[in-house]
C-alpha cells in the first residue's frame, strides 16, 4: 500500500498538501483539535450503523432452538451453523462462480475504462463532444432497463447460462469509471505526451508506459467498485445464469429455507455474514488507494 | 504506431485523420459495447413494446400503442409510481444530506475519524441483496432483534414484512447506506481552496456562512452529480423489496406486499410472473421517460446553483 501511496503522491496533479488531510495521522503541524460534539455524534451514528452487523453475527451463531428465546445472547454459541450454512446450498461452488465472474469483469472493465477514458481525455477526433455527452447519458440509463432486453437478445444467441455476458460487459467498460479516468487523465500537461512522442513512442505505448502507472490508485478504485457491484449483483445472474450454476448472491437469497418454505434465520445470518466478508475485506485492504483514487481524479 | 518524423512531414489533414483514428481506436470498446449492449437492447425493447409478445412464441402480434394506453391508464402504474416517488423523496435527500453532514464532520480533525469513516461507509459497500437479507433476519417477527428490543418495552411482536410496515422496513434497508456518499464528498472537500477558507475566517464569517459561500459553491458540481446518480439508482430499487417479501426466502414477486410494489417490482412481475413482455417493455420505456424528466428537473434546479470553478492553472481540455 505504501508503494501506491508514493506513486500517487508524486503523480498527483493537485498539490499534495490537501491529500495528506485525508489519511495522515494528526501529529503534524496542526495540533489535534477537540470536537466533543462532533465526536459524540459520529460515535452515535457509527454505533447505530454497526449494530446490524453485530446482530447478524449473534444470530448466525444462535442454535435454532434458541431463536425465539428471550435473551440477547444464546446460552450456547453454535459454531456448527457455519458448516451447516455451507452445506445448505452449494456454497463454495457458488462462491467460486461469483469470484470468477467478478474478477474477470472487474479486470476487463478497469483496463477498458482506462483506455476509453484516455481517449476522451487526450485524443482528438470528430464527434468527440457528442460522444462524451452520450457517455454521460449512459450513466442515466437504468441498468435494469437494458438488462431485460439484453436478456432477450442474448437468449437468441445461446449466451444464457454462460459467462460470456460478463466478458462483454467488462470489455465495454463502465461509464462511471470512464468518467473518473477522463477527469484524471485530463489534468496532466500536454508536455507529458510530447516527451514520449519525441522518444518515438506510439499512442498506445505512451498510454501503457506513462499514463497507466500514474493512474494506479484510480484503477484500484475502479476495480473495487466493479468487484463489489458484480459480487453483489442479483439481477444479472438471476436472468443470465441457471439456478444450479449461479452466483452466491442468488444462492444466499434463495437457498435458506426448509422444505416447507420456512425461513432458517440462523443459517441465513451465517451464510450472509460470510458472503459479505470478501467485499468488506477488499475494501479495508484497498481503502487508502480507494479514497486516493477519488481524490486524484480531481473531481470538480 | 505513429512516429515523430512521420507526423511532422504529413499534411495537417493526414495528421488529423490519424488523430481521429486513434481516438476512435481508444474508445472503440465502449463505443461498440454501448451500441450492442445498450442502444440495441433499448431499440429492441421499444419494438417489443408495440407487440403483445409473451416471451416464448416466435410470433409477436403487433398491437400499436395499446400497451402504452394500458400503462398510462392502469391504476397499478400510478400506485407503483407514487410509492417509488415517495421512496425517492425520503431516501435521496436523506442520503445526500446525511452523507454531506457526515463528511463535513469527518473532515475535521476529530479523534478516530478514520475508524468512523470506515464504519459509516461499511453498510454502503454491503450488496443490496445482503442488506435486504440482513434486515430480514433482524426484522423477523419471531426471532428478530427489533421485536426483541420492542419486547423490553412491553410491545408485542410486530410483523415487519407485511402490510404497510413493509415499507418502513424497506426504508430502513435503504437508509442504512446513508454514508454511501462520504468518500466522494471527503474527496470533494479536499478541493476547497484553503486560502478562501482562511480569508472567510479572517473576515469573521461564521461556520455556516463559510460553508454557504465558500465550501458549498466549490463542491456543488459533485453534489449535483451525486444527487442525479442517487436519484436514478433509487428510482430503480426493487431487489430489497423483492427479497423482503414475507415467504421464506424463495421470493416470488407475487408475495411482495402492496406497500412495497414499487415500479420496478411491477415491471419484474409483468415479465416473469405474467409473461407480458410487450406490456413490460412498454412500462420500461415509460420509466425511461420518467427518469429523463426527473433528471432534467434536478439538473434544471441544481444547475442554476452549481458553480463551476475554472481553475486558471488547470491544463488539458476541461469540458
Amino acid at each position: 500500500m505504501s508503494v501506491l501511496e508514493k506513486t500517487d503522491r508524486s503523480s498527483a496533479p493537485k498539490p499534495a498538501a490537501p491529500m495528506d488531510k485525508v489519511t495522515s495521522s494528526p501529529n503534524r503541524k496542526n495540533r489535534p483539535e477537540r470536537h466533543p460534539v462532533k465526536f459524540t455524534l459520529l460515535l452515535v451514528v457509527s454505533i447505530a450503523l454497526f449494530l446490524p452487523f453485530v446482530a447478524l453475527a449473534i444470530k448466525g451463531l444462535t442454535p435454532a432452538s434458541e431463536l425465539g428465546a428471550n435473551s440477547w445472547f444464546p446460552t450456547d454459541w453454535r459454531w456448527q451453523n457455519i458448516p451447516d450454512a455451507f452445506n445448505q446450498i452449494p456454497y463454495f461452488k457458488f462462491a467460486a462462480i461469483s469470484t470468477f465472474i467478478a474478477v474477470v469483469y472487474s479486470l476487463l472493465t478497469t483496463l477498458s475504462s482506462a483506455l476509453v477514458g484516455y481517449g476522451f481525455a487526450r485524443l482528438k477526433g470528430p464527434g468527440k463532444r457528442a460522444l462524451f455527452a452520450v457517455l454521460i447519458g449512459m450513466m442515466i440509463v437504468p441498468q435494469i432497463v437494458t438488462l431485460i432486453p439484453t436478456y432477450l437478445l442474448f437468449s437468441q444467441f445461446g449466451l444464457i447460462g454462460t459467462y460470456w455476458p460478463w466478458v462483454l460487459w467488462g470489455t465495454a467498460g463502465a461509464p462511471y469509471a470512464i468518467f473518473l479516468y477522463r477527469q484524471f487523465y485530463a489534468s496532466f500537461p500536454k508536455e507529458l505526451e510530447e516527451a514520449a512522442r519525441l522518444d518515438g513512442a506510439g499512442r498506445l505505448r505512451t498510454f501503457i508506459s506513462i499514463f497507466v502507472p500514474l493512474s494506479r490508485p484510480l484503477m484500484v478504485t475502479a476495480f473495487v467498485i466493479s468487484f463489489n457491484a458484480t459480487w453483489g449483483d442479483y439481477v444479472a445472474p438471476t436472468l443470465f445464469l441457471n439456478a444450479d450454476n449461479t452466483t452466491l448472491a442468488v444462492g444466499i437469497a434463495t437457498g435458506y429455507d426448509n422444505a416447507h418454505g420456512i425461513l432458517l434465520p440462523q443459517l441465513l445470518a451465517a451464510g450472509s455474514f460470510i458472503y459479505i466478508l470478501p467485499v468488506v475485506i477488499l475494501f479495508l485492504f484497498a481503502q487508502r488507494s480507494y479514497v486516493r483514487g477519488f481524490v486524484s481524479s480531481g473531481i470538480k | 504506431m505513429t512516429t515523430l518524423t512521420g507526423i511532422r512531414r504529413r499534411s495537417i489533414r493526414g495528421a488529423r485523420r490519424r488523430d481521429g483514428l486513434a481516438f476512435y481506436g481508444f474508445i472503440s470498446p465502449w463505443l461498440l459495447g454501448t451500441a450492442v449492449l445498450t442502444v440495441f437492447p433499448l431499440g429492441y425493447a421499444l419494438y417489443v413494446s408495440f407487440t403483445a409478445w409473451d416471451g416464448i412464441s416466435p410470433f409477436k402480434p403487433w398491437v400499436g400503442l395499446a400497451n402504452y394506453a394500458e400503462v398510462l391508464s392502469s391504476p397499478d402504474t400510478w400506485s407503483a409510481l407514487s410509492k417509488t416517488l415517495l421512496l425517492v423523496a425520503i431516501v435521496v435527500p436523506a442520503t445526500i444530506l446525511g452523507s454531506l453532514v457526515l463528511a463535513i464532520w469527518l473532515n475535521e480533525k476529530v479523534k478516530g475519524r478514520i475508524v468512523f469513516r470506515t464504519i459509516i461507509f461499511l453498510p454502503a459497500i454491503v450488496p443490496a441483496v445482503a442488506a435486504a437479507l440482513i434486515w430480514k433476519v433482524i426484522f423477523d417477527k419471531d426471532s428478530g432483534s427489533v421485536n426483541r428490543v420492542l419486547g423490553t418495552f412491553g410491545i408485542h411482536p410486530v410483523s415487519w414484512v407485511t402490510g404497510n410496515n413493509a415499507f418502513i422496513t424497506l426504508l430502513v434497508v435503504m437508509l442504512w447506506g446513508i454514508g454511501a456518499g462520504i468518500i466522494i464528498y471527503l474527496a470533494a472537500l479536499q478541493t476547497v481552496d484553503a486560502e478562501q477558507l482562511e480569508a472567510a475566517k479572517m473576515d469573521g464569517a461564521g461556520a455556516l456562512a463559510t460553508f454557504r459561500h465558500v465550501t458549498l459553491p466549490a463542491i456543488s458540481p459533485i453534489l449535483l452529480f451525486q444527487t442525479v446518480l442517487t436519484l436514478i439508482t433509487t428510482l430503480q430499487v426493487f431487489i430489497p423489496a423483492l427479497l423482503l417479501a414475507p415467504v421464506g426466502v424463495t421470493q416470488t414477486v407475487a408475495s411482495v406486499p402492496v406497500a412495497n410494489r414499487l415500479y420496478m417490482v411491477d415491471v419484474w412481475s409483468q415479465f416473469f410472473q405474467y409473461s407480458r413482455y410487450g406490456y413490460g417493455s412498454a412500462m420500461i420505456i415509460v420509466f425511461v421517460v420518467v427518469i429523463l424528466i426527473l433528471t432534467a428537473i434536478v439538473f434544471r434546479i441544481g444547475g442554476r446553483s452549481v458553480y463551476y470553478a475554472v481553475d486558471p492553472d488547470q491544463k488539458g481540455d476541461v469540458k
